[in-house]
C-alpha cells in the first residue's frame, strides 16, 4: 500500500513537527558526554582514560578488572557476524566506562570516540604512554608468550572452574569446551596438525602489537575508503534493524545464539564487515604483514589495544545516529513480535561491572539503548543523516529562494544544479518547500491539502504515487481562533524526487518550479490562497 | 513504500586473468533516480592475513574485504559493498576481484575463494 504509506508519513511527520517541542533528531539530554577525541573534552577524556589504564595493568591477574582480564571478557562473549554485535559492545563499553571512571577518579569520564571518516589515522595521543600497548608499561605482562601465559593463565583456570553451567553452555558454543581450547586461540595452536599457525595467535608481543606508528599513523587507502563518507552513509541506509536481505538490514546475521561464531553462513552488514573489520584488521598489520602474527586488534582479544574502545565508540555513536534517524522519520528501530524478543532476551553473562563485581545475568534487552549508562556523543560525522540532509554542497549552498504567489499557486526560480543534485541524493529529499497558507476557518470543512509540484495545470487532484505529490498538510483538531494563534501556519514539504515534478529543467542555470496547493478530497472545497512558498535547501 | 527489489544477477565471467578474476554482472534492471546498488559476495575459506578487493574492470577501487575473528578453516561470510551509482554503465557493471596477500602477487581468488556474487537494487523508496 504505497500510497497510504507515504501519505500516512508526511502527515504524521508534519503533525508532529508542529506539536513537538524539540525536533525527534535532538540528542537526548544525558550525564554524560562520549566526546570526540580530537576535542578538547576528548583529551580530558583520555588523560583519564591512561590513569586507569595505568591502575588496571597493575591489577593482579585474578582481579576481574585487570586489564588483561577484561580483555579475555571480549575474547570469551564477544559477538561478531549477527545482530547482537552493536548491543553486546554497547554493554561491554559501557561497563568499561564506569571501571575507567571510578579507577581514575573522574566522576565525568565518558569514552572519547575516533570518527575515523573525518580522521582516517589513529589519533597522535593515542601513541602516548599506557594508550599504546607497546609502551614499555605493557612489558612486564606480554614481554614474550611465557610471561603472558605465567601471569593470566592460572588466573583464568582458577576463573573457569567458578563458571555457571550457562556461562560454560555458551562458551561451548563458542568452541570452547575446555580453558585449553581457549588457550589455543591465545598460542595460535591447531590442535588438529599440532602446529602453531603465527597469524592466529591472540597474543601480541608489546613490539608487533599494534602495526600502526606515530610516524606511521594513517589507515591506508583502502581502509580509508571502507570507512569512506560514501560506505558510511551506504551503511546507514537500511531502514529495518534486520532484514534476512543483507543490504536492507542496519544488522549482521540473526542467529541462535551471540555466541555464534562468525562463517559462511553469515552475512555481515556493510558498517561491520566493511568499516568495523578492516580498521581492526589493519591496525594489527593485516594487509601489510604476512603471515603474522600480528597486532592485537586482529582478534577477539583486541581491548589490549587501548584503541579498541574508541574504535567501538565510534560504532556505537553510528548505531545511536541510525537510531536517531529512524526516529526522526517514524520508523522502527528495533524488530518487533517474535524476532524483538528473541533479540532482547539473549543472556549476556559475563559483564564485570565499575565496581569490579560480576554483573551476572543481564539480557541484551537491557542495553538496546543508552539510558542504562546515561550518555550521549558530542556530533561527529553522520549527524546529517540525522537531519535527513545531503552530503553534496551544491544545496546546501543554496539560498532560501522565495517564489512568487498567486492563488493557490507559486512560482520559484531553482537552480538547476540544484534539482539535480536533489534528484540524485541518495539520502532522502535536499530540497523542500516552505508553504504558508491561513488556517482554516472554524466552519471550514477543508482541513487537509495537498502539495503538488509541476503538475500541468489540468491537474486538480493527485494521489500518493503521483510523481507531482509532494505531500499533504494536515491541520491537526478543531481550528480553534485562540488569541495569540497566528492565522497562518507554515509548513515543510520535501519535494518530490521525481524528474516529472521538474520539468521544466533544461539546460539554462534556473528552473522554474510551480508549486500549487489543492484540498486534498474532492468535496467541493476551495483552494486554499497561498501566503508565501519559499524553496530551500536542506 | 516497503517494497525492495533484489534480483540474482545474471552473473557472466569474462576472463581469468591472472592477477585477478573479471567478472560482468547485469542489474536486475536500470536504476532509477535515488535507487541503490549493491554488491554481495559470499567468501569462502581464505587464510588468515588474505583479503577479497573489488573493484571496477577499469580499476576504480571498491572496497576491501577483511574477514575479522574468523577461526581457520572456517569460511568468513556475506558482505554487502555498496556501488556507486556511477560506476555503473548500461545496467552493468563490470568488476575485478583480487586476492590480496601481503609479499604476494595479487591473484584471482578461487571459485571456492569467492563463492558467488550478484548485485542487488534497492528501489528509492527504502
Amino acid at each position: 500500500m504505497p500510497q497510504l504509506n507515504r501519505r500516512h508519513f508526511l502527515q504524521t511527520a508534519i503533525a508532529a513537527a508542529g506539536a513537538a517541542t524539540f525536533p525527534a533528531n535532538a540528542q537526548p539530554t544525558a550525564k554524560y558526554t562520549r566526546y570526540n577525541v580530537t576535542s578538547s573534552g576528548g583529551q580530558k577524556a583520555l588523560a583519564s582514560y591512561a590513569k586507569a589504564i595505568e591502575v588496571m595493568l597493575k591489577l593482579p591477574a585474578d582481579h576481574p578488572q585487570n586489564w588483561f582480564r577484561n580483555a579475555f571478557t571480549h575474547l570469551m562473549d564477544c559477538p561478531h557476524g549477527n545482530w547482537w554485535f552493536y548491543v553486546w559492545h554497547r554493554g561491554f563499553l559501557g561497563y568499561f566506562e564506569q571501571t575507567v571512571r571510578n579507577l581514575s577518579a573522574d566522576p565525568t569520564f565518558a569514552i572519547p570516540y575516533w570518527d575515523w571518516t573525518t580522521l582516517p589515522q589513529i589519533p597522535d595521543s593515542m601513541f602516548n604512554g599506557v594508550l599504546t600497548p607497546t609502551d614499555k608499561a605493557f612489558e612486564p605482562y606480554t614481554g614474550n608468550l611465557a610471561v603472558f601465559t605465567s601471569f593470566i593463565q592460572p588466573a583464568l583456570t582458577s576463573y573457569w572452574s567458578t563458571l555457571s553451567p550457562a556461562q560454560l553452555a555458551q562458551l561451548t558454543a563458542r568452541g570452547y569446551t575446555s580453558i585449553d581450547k581457549l588457550w589455543n586461540d591465545v598460542t595460535g595452536l591447531d590442535p588438529q596438525s599440532g602446529n602453531g599457525i603465527s597469524g592466529n595467535m591472540a597474543y601480541a608481543n608489546p613490539c608487533g602489537a599494534r602495526y600502526l606508528s606515530r610516524n606511521n599513523p594513517k589507515l591506508d587507502d583502502k581502509t580509508a575508503y571502507n570507512v569512506s563518507p560514501f560506505v558510511v552513509y551506504s551503511g546507514l541506509l537500511p531502514t529495518d534493524f534486520y532484514n534476512a536481505q543483507n543490504n536492507l538490514s542496519f544488522n549482521s546475521s540473526k542467529t541462535t545464539s551471540h555466541n555464534a561464531q562468525p562463517g559462511g553462513a553469515d552475512s555481515f552488514s556493510v558498517l561491520e564487515g566493511l568499516a568495523h573489520n578492516k580498521v581492526h584488521n589493519y591496525i594489527g598489520g593485516v594487509g601489510p604483514v604476512d603471515p603474522g602474527p600480528y597486532g592485537n586488534m586482529t582478534n577477539f582479544l583486541s581491548p589490549v589495544d587501548p584503541i579498541f574502545f574508541l574504535h567501538h565508540a565510534n560504532m556505537d555513536r553510528l548505531w545511536d545516529i541510525w537510531t536517531r534517524k529512524q526516529k526522526a522519520l517514524n520508523l522502527p528501530w528495533l524488530p518487533s513480535g517474535a524476532d524483538l524478543q528473541a533479540l532482547s532476551s539473549e543472556p549476556f553473562l559475563f559483564y564485570v561491572n565499575g565496581d569490579g563485581k560480576y554483573v551476572g545475568a543481564s539480557k541484551a534487552g537491557d542495553y538496546l539503548t543508552t539510558e542504562k549508562f546515561d550518555y550521549a556523543y558530542e556530533p561527529g560525522f553522520g549527524e546529517k543523516v540525522v537531519e535527513s540532509a545531503t552530503p553534496t554542497t551544491t544545496t546546501r549552498a543554496m539560498p532560501p529562494t522565495r517564489g512568487i504567489v498567486k492563488g493557490n499557486a507559486a512560482t520559484v526560480a531553482v537552480s538547476a544544479d540544484a534539482i539535480r543534485s536533489h534528484l540524485a541524493s541518495e539520502l532522502g529529499a535536499s530540497l523542500s518547500a516552505q508553504v504558508t497558507l491561513p488556517r482554516p476557518a472554524s466552519t471550514s470543512s477543508a482541513r487537509e491539502f495537498d502539495v503538488i509540484v509541476g503538475a500541468p495545470s489540468d491537474v486538480t487532484q493527485v494521489s500518493a504515487d503521483s510523481p507531482y505529490y509532494a505531500g499533504t498538510i494536515a491541520f491537526f483538531g478543531k481550528m480553534m481562533n485562540m488569541a495569540g494563534m497566528s492565522q497562518d501556519a507554515t509548513f515543510a514539504v520535501p519535494l518530490p524526487k521525481k524528474p516529472e515534478a521538474f520539468h521544466m529543467l533544461a539546460a539554462q542555470a534556473n528552473a522554474s518550479v510551480n508549486i500549487r496547493v489543492v484540498p486534498s478530497h474532492s468535496h467541493g472545497e476551495k483552494a486554499p490562497t497561498l501566503k508565501a512558498v519559499t524553496v530551500r535547501a536542506r | 513504500m516497503r517494497a525492495a527489489l533484489a534480483a540474482l544477477a545474471f552473473f557472466t565471467q569474462l576472463a581469468h586473468a591472472d592477477a585477478s578474476r573479471i567478472v560482468t554482472l547485469a542489474l536486475p534492471h536500470a536504476l532509477r533516480t535515488g535507487d541503490t546498488a549493491w554488491l554481495e559476495v559470499k567468501v569462502g575459506i581464505i587464510a588468515r592475513g588474505e583479503e577479497i578487493e573489488i573493484a571496477t574492470a577499469a580499476g576504480r577501487f571498491l572496497g576491501v574485504i577483511s574477514p575479522h575473528g574468523i577461526h581457520s578453516g572456517h569460511e568468513a561470510g556475506t558482505y554487502t559493498i555498496p556501488l556507486p551509482a556511477d560506476a555503473i554503465a548500461d545496467d552493468h557493471i563490470s568488476l575485478r576481484i583480487s586476492l590480496d596477500r601481503s609479499g604476494h602477487a595479487q591473484r584471482a581468488p578461487t571459485t571456492e575463494e569467492v563463492k558467488s556474487l550478484r548485485v542487488t537494487i534497492v528501489d528509492a523508496a527504502r
